[in-house]
């Protein structure tokens, strides 16, 4: 067998003997970029510098990711609202953008039947315990503060990857808020 | 009609006759005493009613000159409430300047953050990406950029930090002051662990403050103890504070007999020429260079603003070599 086996990302196991000894292996995911691991990411944030270090951060890392970057917050609402929209696995968003800021879109996100199940991580330069505590009263998953070092970035990002793909849906606890 | 009294009756008439006469010179002499008195009240009359005239012209005089004076008043009395307009026009342009100068600290502070993060990021990248290619010298000299920008960050955060004092609700709280003192040695436990340092509170009473800003003025305050004690020597904080009297001998700049909350401050450290005392409260003051001891010089800035912002006043004192210590006086109302 190759590639990797990656046991929690899966819902059920089931192992099924037939009749005639074939012993099937039955594996139930929530998609098929569960099953193998890859993840769909949605990025949007005005800033190119930042965008580059987060495509550069994930060419590092060892996980098979494929990103669509957007960069403000109206190309960001005009694409997730097409019809034939597919939701990404995790959309990191930017809170300080101009014209439509990462707060807004949240609120939007989060009023929209099919939009909510998208798991949102907001992505900032500073950390104010007010914004931090509207953002999780508002439904986003996690916060992260930009980090200036690209190691850390690196780090962060592995981290906030990880946690979407244990936790699928559901929000984690007010302690666990902000990544570090 | 018989002689006797036909004489008779010219006796009594002469008698009478003499006896009225005598009567008229009584009344003229009276008259004429009466005439003299007469003569004298009107001579008297006349010197009153000439200085009455003299009075009456220094009356009009007086009542022009006071006629004057209230004009003048007038004038006066427009000119100072011009004046306090103006002032008051000032007073409202300062406070907006004030503000707006906070606003502008604090906007680009935020502002300047950004292409500082950009810089220490970038810088990061190009040491992990080109470590083949740097020659040890260019290493060094990244390695020294990312220094400089560290002392940018910073002196961004302390002015962040600065502007935040002044501008943020002011809610007071009675409280005893060990247990934010206890705080901020949790806090610095790890620095204090190191330089086995000794803090010892003593007397310490309840005051009306600010609790997040007297966090962060006892964190100052502490922190700055530890920092600049005498190599080799392990340093020792001693925090007090009791309530005490205003007393103008101890520092003129205290009310007689209003209670104030006195909380000293003071370590065994290398301490600073006296003539530094108000010196070292001056925003990014330092009394040493960068490779000596790190730190922007706001700490003590802060500290001061905080102790104004409680209507207080602060003092250091200290000898060369002689540890310093610090004293607070803050209205106990």
């Amino acid at each position: 067998m190759t590639g990797q086996w990656n046991y929690e990302l899966c819902n059920k196991i089931q192992l099924l003997c037939n009749d005639n000894g074939f012993i099937c292996v039955n594996i139930t995911a929530h998609s098929t970029s569960d099953l193998y691991g890859h993840l769909n990411l949605l990025l949007c944030d005005d800033d190119l510098d930042d965008c580059s270090f987060f495509k550069e951060a994930l060419k590092a890392l060892p996980r098979s990711t494929n990103l669509t970057a957007v960069h403000d917050g109206e190309q960001l609402m005009n694409l997730v609202t097409g019809e034939a929209y597919q939701l990404h696995d995790v959309l990191f968003l930017d809170l300080n953008m101009h014209r439509k800021n990462g707060f807004e879109c949240l609120l939007e996100l989060k009023l929209n039947e099919k939009l909510k199940r998208l798991p949102v991580i907001i992505l900032s330069t500073s950390l104010d315990r007010e914004v931090v505590n509207l953002l999780y009263k508002n439904g986003a998953h996690y916060f992260i503060r930009k980090p200036s070092e690209f190691s850390q970035i690196k780090i962060i990002i592995e981290h906030a990857l990880t946690l979407i793909t244990q936790k699928n849906i559901s929000q984690p606890d007010i302690e666990d808020f902000v990544l570090s | 009609m018989p002689q006797e009294k036909k004489s008779n009756l010219e006796i009594i008439a002469t008698r009478e006759i003499n006896f009225q006469n005598e009567e008229k010179d009584k009344r003229a002499a009276e008259l004429v005493i009466a005439n003299k008195e007469l003569i004298y009240q009107n001579e008297e009359k006349g010197k009153r009613a000439a200085e009455l005239i003299i009075a009456n012209l220094e009356l009009v005089f007086q009542n022009e000159e006071k006629g004057k004076r209230a004009a003048e008043l007038i004038v006066a009395n427009k000119e100072l409430a011009f004046q306090n307009e103006e002032k008051e026009k000032r007073a409202a342009e300062l406070i907006s300047a004030n503000k707006e100068l906070l606003a502008f600290t604090y906007v680009s502070s935020h502002d300047l953050q950004e292409p500082l993060r950009k810089i220490q990021t970038f810088v990061t990248i190009i040491l992990e990406n080109e470590n083949q290619n740097l020659s040890e010298n260019g290493k060094h000299n990244f390695r020294r950029i990312q220094s400089a920008a560290g002392r940018m960050q910073q002196l961004i955060e302390d002015l962040l930090a600065f502007s935040r004092i002044s501008t943020t609700e002011h809610v007071f709280e009675k409280i005893n002051l060990n247990s934010i003192i206890e705080e901020v040695k949790t806090e610095l436990r790890e620095v204090i662990e190191e330089k086995n340092a000794i803090i010892e509170v003593s007397e310490i009473c309840q005051a009306r403050i600010i609790v997040f800003q007297f966090h962060q003025l006892m964190c100052n305050l502490i922190s700055n103890a530890l920092k600049f004690s005498r190599p080799g020597l392990a340093p020792h904080i001693i925090i007090k504070s009791n309530i005490v009297k205003g007393d103008k001998s101890k520092d003129d700049m205290l009310i007689e007999e209003k209670e104030y909350c006195h909380i000293s401050v003071q370590d065994n450290g290398i301490g600073f020429e006296p003539h530094f005392s108000k010196r070292i409260f001056e925003v990014f003051q330092r009394l040493h260079g960068k490779e000596e001891y790190a730190g922007t010089g706001i700490g003590l800035a802060i500290v001061k603003k905080i102790v104004e912002n409680h209507r207080g006043i602060i003092r250091a004192s200290s000898k060369l070599m002689h540890g310093a210590i610090f004293d607070i006086y803050i209205p106990a109302d």
